[in-house]
């Protein structure tokens, strides 16, 4: 009874989640970790042959110094902002009007469900072939005889708006929020607690308003930041879609990791450690703000 | 039967269907808005594949056409020949994400049962750690781990490839573990192991069966967030490996519209076909992706 | 004070009869008990009479006023939940003055109304708290607050007792007896627990699958069930079926003079609880003889089985029988005529189901207009009598 063994340490229930945890917490720690430490100290490591030796912050004043970078990480910041507010508004309206009108269909929920396993360069390609300016959307705007020709019809791709990259973000994203509140409007929690509010008075936008979004917000936001990280760091749709001036960060940075030249390949990690830090942070404020506005009992 | 029974009852009030409210017309009038609503939101995430199927099967394709002038089939005769890179594009993504998938799953299968059925301290903590890899850039993470695995001679490699898969793609699938094991009863297992069931057999009589949906429904998303990575393929693949995503990629800068758009379908498709089978086979019901619980 | 008609009311979820064909008047101003197992329709009448779900067939009516046309939200038909349902989002004062700020309330007056209605409740002081950090029985107190709060004409409260530990059980029961005293709001109560329809309520109504069994007070449901069923839900074991010749009726157990209840000649089940039974009588009428078969030590009482001829009588006796009678030893048992209650016998449902079907043959409308109804209590005996001879068809 009182021997001690390997299998009564494994049983040890405090002990026990870590010990199941442990594969995963050694493969994510060390790919992932192991690549933000190797990114912290190839950041600050002197390139060979350079005067100086031990530490060096070159690579982040090279950065600091690049006229185009704040070009760069305002249309960064741009694009992650905008399609996330727009997942989030459509994918939420989206949500509440597939509650009402589709019941539990699972046709629509899956045909709602469409643009998510899609690959985003599949997505950015698609997206192209309906705006571009050779696209469907212009050719029936010729064939109208709106426009006369390719050039006359608005840059949507490749524009200074970054239309084309908002809309491919806000076509595979709303589905992903859309879903997540779908899932939440579903539950028998929202439901009941629609049912006291009713019961209490409360009209049909009162009951909105008071206690449904109160309801799936967290949930939503939670999933807003998953977005907002995504769009932030996603790479092959604005080098599909974008303008070569500004480039998106996570271009920037692909584009240092190429570059020939030895001085960029610092550059190239120290940007993307910044990056990885930004995105970070703002999920970290998010979540904390989801988790303050509900403690969930 | 009814109307007999109506006809001897009392003559008051005639129980109207309350359902109908007071303005039936009005109630019926914005059900059907509704479904008109939802009807054009459904086409409109449908619209985008539109283009990309007419101009596959476009052959001089010119603005303003709308429909191509003709119609056929040269761009998916290019694309599904025997020789066609396509082939050993379509194997490598399969190949890379079926090994990524399974070995995630073996990896997560007890993360997803500690943060299931556990409460302990550190639990968000853990949770928020997994979610990281999620939220930080793909391509900052191919970029940090490049000079690692350059040294150990992993880039340009399949092995290489499969392992920074998994830093997106073992996160999604513990947490749709974590929210399978998190319905699980733990006392079926005990019940089980009272009657004399072994670990084994507690797994394969009481646990799998029970965990089944969600073991396919984290299968699918996993093999789904490999099928379509790109920047860490790119990056650690360094050419090397060549999947669908990257093939497409060098298609679209290559000039073949008609080719490219054949080549984008080819590559949605089987994500497609996935989706259709998951949801109507596995779940039943809208299942929230990314672990957002 | 608010009467409720149910006329007719149905709810049906495709081929499932949650609710079939409730026909009844709630009294207004009192505390009227749907009482029933699980899953026999309880909560889906309260949520009918509260609008929260339309109704398949039938209406409800507020004084004679079709509610048909009255959304939940204007019904002020309020409707406590089991799991008291507070917004965890609002804190407890938030909740409380919830209907009111509905109304278009000021958030002053509001703060003043919520202050005195938890106080009411007993939780002065608690308007800043969160929901999540009050004990079970206080959100529960919040709930009634909440519902309290904007005057309603009926008060809905679905189980409110059963998620409590046992020891906060009486002092809700006594808040809820109080404050509907007080308001004379007319209440409806969903349980499944007899004792606690029998504490709160001033009639019960006795649900099965979605009919009425029985409705009376809970003295009459206890003394004089309408069916075996009704009997043996409200914990009679001891139905015996039996033929009835005058004031005598052939048991399995004997021959017994059962003075009340069903009087035609003929089938008649025969009821009596476990508490009426006399050990070891002295003499009189309707003493049988049997073998005692089990012993049970209930604490406050020892419950006993004996068999007696091919039949076997349940009863409850003081402690002290334990000692005296162990299995397997003879005992005498007497069954108090005044305490046997005649039943009709079941046809349609030999089970025990709800079976009153030879009255059903002949009835013109719905079967759940011929509800049994118990006379009221101060009847005397005479009544039941002449009553149930107006019965027969």
């Amino acid at each position: 009874m009182t021997r001690v063994s390997l299998t009564t340490t494994l049983r040890d229930e405090r002990l026990r989640p870590w010990v199941l945890l442990a594969p995963t917490l050694i493969v994510v720690g060390g790919l992932f970790g192991g690549a933000l430490v190797q990114a912290g100290l190839g950041s600050v490591r002197p390139v060979r042959g350079a005067a100086s030796s031990g530490v060096t912050l070159d690579a982040y004043r090279a950065l600091l110094a690049d006229p185009e970078l704040p070009r760069s990480f305002a249309l960064t910041v741009y694009l992650a902002t905008a399609s996330t507010l727009l997942a989030v508004v459509l994918g939420l309206g989206a949500a509440l009007l597939l509650r009402r009108a589709a019941g539990r269909s699972r046709l629509v929920t899956a045909a709602f469900q469409l643009p998510l396993p899609i690959p985003h360069v599949v997505g950015a390609l698609a997206v192209l072939a309906l705006l571009g300016q050779s696209g469907l959307v212009s050719r029936v705007a010729g064939a109208l005889g709106v426009v006369d020709g390719t050039a006359q019809f608005p840059a949507l791709v490749f524009d200074p708006w970054a239309i084309g990259i908002l809309v491919e973000y806000t076509w595979k994203e709303v589905p992903f929020i859309g879903i997540v509140a779908l899932a939440l409007l579903r539950s028998a929690r929202v439901r009941e607690h629609e049912q006291a509010a009713r019961s209490l008075g409360a009209g049909g936008w009162q009951r909105l308003r008071h206690v449904t979004l109160p309801l799936v917000l967290p949930g939503v936001l939670s999933a807003a930041a998953i977005v907002f990280a995504f769009t932030f760091g996603a790479f092959e749709v604005p080098l599909l879609l974008g303008r070569s001036f500004p480039e998106a960060l996570p271009v920037v940075a692909y584009r240092h990791h190429v570059d020939v030249d030895l001085a960029s390949g610092p550059q190239a990690v120290a940007l993307s450690l910044v990056m990885a830090l930004i995105a970070f942070a703002c999920v970290g404020a998010a979540m904390a703000l989801a988790r303050r506005r509900v403690r969930r009992d | 039967m009814a109307s007999s029974r109506q006809l001897m009852a009392e003559p008051t009030r005639v129980a109207a269907p309350a359902s109908a409210g007071r303005h039936p017309g009005d109630a019926a009038g914005r059900a059907w808005l509704r479904r008109v609503v939802v009807a054009l939101l459904l086409v409109t995430l449908l619209l985008p594949l539109l283009p990309l199927a007419v101009s596959s099967v476009g052959q001089g394709y010119f603005f303003p056409q709308v429909v191509p002038e003709t119609i056929g089939l040269r761009a998916l005769r290019l694309i599904l020949a025997p020789g066609a890179e396509t082939w050993p594009a379509l194997i490598d993504t399969v190949v890379l994400a079926g090994t990524v998938t399974l070995v995630a799953l073996v990896i997560a299968l007890p993360a997803g049962r500690a943060l299931g059925l556990y409460r302990f301290r550190g639990r968000h903590t853990v949770e928020f750690l997994l979610l990281a890899p999620v939220l930080v850039p793909p391509i900052a993470v191919a970029i940090g781990l490049h000079g690692a695995l350059l040294r150990v001679g992993l880039t340009g490699s399949m092995a290489g490839v499969v392992l920074v898969h998994l830093v997106p793609v073992l996160p999604y699938v513990v947490l749709v573990l974590a929210g399978t094991f998190a319905n699980l009863d733990p006392d079926y297992e005990a019940q089980a192991r009272s009657l004399g069931a072994g670990p084994v057999a507690v797994f394969r009589t009481v646990t799998l069966p029970a965990i089944a949906p969600g073991l396919a429904t984290a299968a699918f998303f996993g093999f789904l967030v490999s099928w379509g990575q790109y920047a860490l393929t790119l990056v650690i693949g360094g050419g090397q490996v060549v999947t669908l995503p990257i093939l497409l990629f060098a298609s679209a800068s290559g000039g073949d519209t008609a080719v490219t758009s054949a080549l984008a379908i080819f590559t949605a498709a089987p994500a497609l076909l996935l989706l259709a089978v998951n949801a109507w086979a596995v779940t039943g019901r809208a299942v929230p992706i990314g672990g957002v619980r | 004070m608010t009467g409720i008609d149910l006329r007719r009311l149905s709810k049906r979820y495709g081929d499932d009869v949650a609710v079939d064909g409730l026909d009844r008047r709630i009294p207004p101003g009192r505390i009227t008990a749907l009482l029933g197992p699980s899953g026999c329709g309880k909560t889906t009448t309260l949520k009918l009479i509260g609008g929260l779900i339309p109704a398949t067939e039938g209406t409800v009516d507020f004084d004679g006023q079709n509610m048909a046309g009255v959304t939940a939200e204007r019904r002020e038909a309020v409707m406590v939940f089991q799991d008291h349902l507070l917004f965890p989002y609002l804190t407890v004062g938030e909740n409380v003055g919830f209907g009111l700020r509905m109304r278009g309330v000021g958030r002053r007056v509001r703060r003043g109304q919520v202050d005195t209605m938890l106080e009411r409740v007993g939780l002065p002081g608690l308007a800043d708290r969160r929901p999540q950090e009050l004990s079970g029985g206080q959100r529960q107190r919040v709930a009634l607050a909440r519902a309290l709060i904007i005057d309603p004409r009926v008060l809905l409260l679905d189980e409110p007792l059963t998620n409590l530990d046992p020891h906060l059980r009486d002092g809700m029961r006594e808040l809820i007896l109080e404050v509907q005293r007080d308001l004379q709001v007319t209440t409806v109560v969903v349980t499944h627990d007899q004792e606690e329809a029998t504490v709160l309520a001033d009639r019960v109504a006795l649900l099965f699958d979605g009919r009425l069994a029985q409705v009376g007070t809970p003295r009459d449901l206890h003394d004089r069930p309408a069916t075996a069923s009704v009997a043996r839900f409200l914990g009679s074991p001891n139905v015996l079926a039996g033929i009835r010749r005058g004031e005598r009726v052939a048991t399995p157990v004997g021959e017994l003079t059962v003075p009340h209840g069903a009087l035609t000649d003929g089938p008649v089940q025969v009821v009596i609880r476990p508490e009426a039974v006399v050990v070891a009588p002295s003499g009189g009428p309707n003493i049988v003889h049997g073998t005692v078969r089990a012993v049970r030590d209930l604490g406050a009482r020892a419950r006993l089985v004996v068999d007696v001829e091919a039949a076997s009588i349940t009863l409850d006796a003081r402690p002290d029988a334990l000692l005296a009678l162990a299995v397997g030893s003879e005992v005498s048992l007497r069954l108090p005529a005044e305490s046997l209650w005649a039943m009709p016998a079941d046809h349609a449902a030999p089970d025990g189901g709800v079976g009153i079907d030879h009255e059903h043959a002949a009835a013109p409308a719905r079967p759940s207009t011929d509800v049994p109804e118990s006379p009221p209590p101060e009847s005397p005996p005479i009544d039941r009598r002449s009553r149930t001879d107006i019965r027969r068809p």
